[in-house]
């Protein structure tokens, strides 16, 4: 089996980075501290319980203080699904008085769009805004959508196959006009793109922290501060009642080392190198196309459809190579459905098929991504054609 | 030139968030300075004095303000 193996270490190309990233060494030094030292219930008053909610509160500023947020408006959940799950279906239970319509894109991430799906089916009307052959929600559809019975409008702010940014501020903008809440999913973009909420109007938005080398199974939303919404977890009444249970301590501190240390990344580099990866690629196969908006994608995310083979063939031959890649989001793996996020942008089916997913972070480099174009050249070679 | 504390408002922080925000502001600030701390009545002015005074912070005094309550912190 051929291998990136040098001297017994394995050498693993880990280009998934939009279905995880590798915890970064400061972040796990940092939860190990934290269950060590740290183990009272952060929720007590004595000493130790202080010295627990001390890190839960620094990882609380940290968090707020990417988002231009305020302590309380940040909600720590167990990651990105329980954290949409609670924007919809928290604001559709406390506003239900006040309406019963709900409009997605069509390219949000099951944990939005199956919950979305999940309300329908209990009486709330749906809509699903369409997305341009770039993937790019127009907000005119938004627009046309709206109603005084709509509740909720959640956009994601990039999407997890294709890196694509959707215009939040004038959508966001369009729901205030109308009275309607906005809510996104801004796990893939979060310390990537800026997202100041003292600038953009929305009212709820996911973020967590194992898309940026935090821990898996701690998340967050923002609410905006006098915002309503119904607890999906009733119990102890932690984070103002909205999100009862014990504090995951090592997880949420891991969450704000996370962030501080994204905030520092370079973002432009990681783009540089996307950019060289798909240089090389279309020298190579000239008929490939990449999806998404030219000048406005996540630098991380680069989402490839190839002339052949299918993608999950493709997928198989580079993980023998130590490669590792994706044929679609990682929710959808094991599936061999077309995305809906790529039919959604008009991509044929068999098209669909043929899309990879390369993802990189702070930790890709030029020879990684120079490998892994050489790699989908070659597997494209030898299925001839 | 006598400068007045910085204030921390911990009105609707439930505990222990309150103490563990004191904390952390105390600890940002140079050793011997003063700060102001805003707590509710109830279970908050009871817990956050002796949760500061623990980590070696003193508490120079407790007034009741309004329902409230306004403590003075000198930083250890």
């Amino acid at each position: 089996m051929e291998t990136n193996i040098d001297n017994g270490m394995a050498r693993d190309i880990y280009l998934d980075n939009a279905a995880t990233t590798r915890p970064d060494p400061a972040v796990l030094a940092a939860m190990a501290r934290a269950d060590s030292d740290c183990y009272a219930n952060a929720s007590t008053v004595h000493r130790m319980g202080v010295a627990a909610g001390r890190l839960i509160e620094r990882a609380r500023a940290s968090v707020a203080a990417a988002l231009g947020a305020e302590l309380p408006e940040v909600v720590f959940t167990s990651g990105g699904t329980e954290a949409n799950n609670l924007a919809l279906k928290g604001a559709a239970a406390a506003l239900a008085d006040r309406g019963d319509h709900l409009i997605i894109s069509a390219v949000e991430h099951p944990s939005v769009s199956r919950v979305a799906q999940a309300l329908a089916c209990r009486g709330l009307r749906l809509s699903i805004a369409p997305v341009d052959r770039e993937g790019v929600v127009d907000p005119a559809a938004v627009r046309s959508l709206l109603t005084g019975r709509t509740i909720l409008v959640s956009v994601m702010h990039a999407n997890n196959e294709t890196g694509a940014i959707q215009p939040l501020h004038e959508i966001a903008m369009l729901c205030r006009a109308q009275g309607a809440l906005f809510h996104t999913d801004a796990c893939q973009s979060f310390t990537r793109r800026p997202l100041d909420t003292r600038g953009l109007p929305a009212d709820l938005v996911t973020v967590d922290a194992h898309k940026l080398h935090g821990p898996k199974g701690v998340g967050a939303l923002y609410v905006r501060r006098g915002l309503r919404l119904t607890p999906l977890l009733d119990g102890g009444g932690q984070e103002n009642g909205l999100r009862s249970g014990t504090y995951n301590t090592a997880g949420i501190t891991g969450f704000g080392e996370a962030v501080a240390l994204a905030m520092r990344t370079d973002a432009a580099a990681i783009t540089t190198l996307r950019d060289r990866f798909e240089a090389r690629l279309a020298a190579a196969i000239p008929d490939v196309r990449i999806n998404g908006p030219v000048g406005n994608r996540l630098g991380t995310i680069s989402s490839v459809t190839l002339p052949r083979p299918d993608a999950k063939t493709l997928l198989h031959s580079l993980s023998r190579q130590g490669i590792y890649l994706s044929a679609g989001s990682a929710c959808a793996a094991g599936r061999t459905e077309p995305s809906q996020v790529l039919l959604a942008m008009g991509l044929a089916p068999e098209a669909a098929l043929r899309t990879v997913r390369v993802s990189l972070s702070r930790f890709t480099t030029e020879q990684e991504v120079d490998a892994a174009a050489d790699a989908l050249a070659r597997a494209v070679r030898e299925v001839g054609g | 030139m006598i400068v007045a504390p910085e204030t921390l408002d911990l009105s609707g922080v439930p505990c222990p968030a309150n103490a563990a925000r004191a904390l952390l502001r105390l600890e940002g600030m140079d050793p011997g300075s003063l700060l102001r701390i805003i707590v509710d009545d109830g279970e908050p002015v009871l817990n956050v004095p002796p949760a500061l005074e623990q980590e070696g912070h003193a508490l120079l005094s407790k007034e009741p303000d309004a329902g409230r309550w306004v403590l003075l912190l000198r930083r250890g």
